[in-house]
């Protein structure tokens, strides 16, 4: 379907991905996070905009155990959870 | 002037063009036109005007170099006619001339279209290929689109010589452009030997995947699973607060995030997208 060569059709072209692949998570060491975020999804009728937290902390663990590049959480669109926790804590 | 003396006179000024690039071939063909006129004409004479014939073909120029084929010279001896022959020689050469240049075109053209419908793709869009202007410091400053909720459904292949068992991990998911979002596929290799996997992805519809940015996922890179292996996959993405403005997305709700995962050989090297 996206080899197709005749102008007309529309044909999907894939991109990587911005940020690279991540390494494969072989030892569950974020398993914990995971389970959270997919319990807050069924909870919340899987609206992602309601479980922001919990992506948010499963990125960082990934970050801490070397799974993923380490970068601000601002660069990953959680900028205004950063500034709100910040906020909350003075 | 009857029908035979057309008859062959019609044949040479049409094989003309032809012959004048093949002097050596001159000789045989002769002999068949010679057949041609006995046939056409009995009578005293008749082999003879068809040799005469033949020596006008093979006289040599005069004007241009030994090299050329044999000179052209008008076949009747009725000024008009002449007249005419020459004319239709010349409209023969300025057609000529035109259809090689037009091939030559052809095949400029056939070389130049690769580049120009590479940039024609870019500059509009089409084909869901990369939009110029994307970076990290677009998904620090978008601003969440609200009030336009998307649903994301996740389907998951494997190809069929590829024995794990590969699912998304939720069936949908509501997000909004600008907002970023992960989702899972869980992975499990329930064979006893090592298999390494590499999988590609697709968005349908197709406009929207110019949209869809992935910031990070586990596509196009070769993933290894051990044996009894299960493994969770995430995939960390965006739509682009654009898609809220196009008026082409106005009655998309849903877009369908499509992965397939494919056995990789060992040492085979992949092309990655992103050539353009």
């Amino acid at each position: 379907m996206s080899t197709a060569m005749n102008f007309g059709t529309k044909s999907f072209q894939p991109k990587p991905p911005d940020k690279g692949s991540f390494p494969l998570d072989h030892f569950g060491e974020c398993k914990g996070f995971k389970e959270k975020f997919m319990k807050c999804l069924r909870d919340n009728n899987f609206e992602n905009a309601l479980c922001r937290n919990e992506s948010k902390e499963y990125l960082e663990c990934r970050m801490e155990r070397q799974l993923m590049a380490r970068e601000p959480l601002g660069k990953l669109g959680f900028g205004d959870l950063v500034n709100g926790q910040s906020e909350a804590k003075e | 002037m009857g029908g035979g003396l057309w008859g062959p006179r019609w044949t040479c000024a049409a094989l003309c063009g032809w012959r004048r690039s093949h002097p050596g071939l001159t000789a045989g063909v002769a002999e068949r036109i010679e057949h041609f006129l006995r046939l056409g004409r009995r009578g005293p004479g008749a082999a003879e005007r068809g040799l005469r014939r033949l020596g006008t073909w093979r006289r040599p120029s005069l004007a241009r170099g030994p090299s050329a084929g044999p000179q052209w010279r008008p076949k009747g001896t009725n000024p008009f006619t002449r007249a005419q022959e020459e004319d239709w020689r010349r409209r023969n050469k300025t057609v000529l001339t035109y259809v090689a240049a037009a091939a030559v075109g052809m095949l400029g053209a056939s070389y130049a279209a690769v580049p120009l419908y590479r940039l024609y793709c870019q500059t509009t869009g089409l084909g869901g290929s990369a939009v110029a202007g994307h970076g990290s410091d677009q998904v620090e400053n978008m601003v969440p689109v609200k009030d336009r909720i998307i649903k994301v459904t996740f389907n998951a292949d494997v190809h069929a010589s590829l024995q794990w068992n590969f699912r998304p991990q939720q069936s949908e998911i509501y997000v909004v452009p600008g907002e970023t979002a992960l989702a899972f596929y869980k992975a499990k290799n329930p064979t006893d030997k090592p298999v390494i996997g590499i999988s590609t992805y697709n968005v349908v519809p197709f406009e929207a995947g110019q949209y869809f940015n992935k910031i990070q996922c586990f596509c196009f890179e070769e993933q290894r699973l051990n044996p009894q292996e299960e493994v969770d996959m995430p995939v960390f993405f965006y739509i682009d607060p654009e898609f809220a403005e196009d008026p082409r997305m106005v009655n998309v709700d849903l877009i369908t995030l499509s992965y397939t995962f494919f056995e990789a050989k060992e040492g085979h090297k992949l092309p990655v997208p992103g050539y353009n």
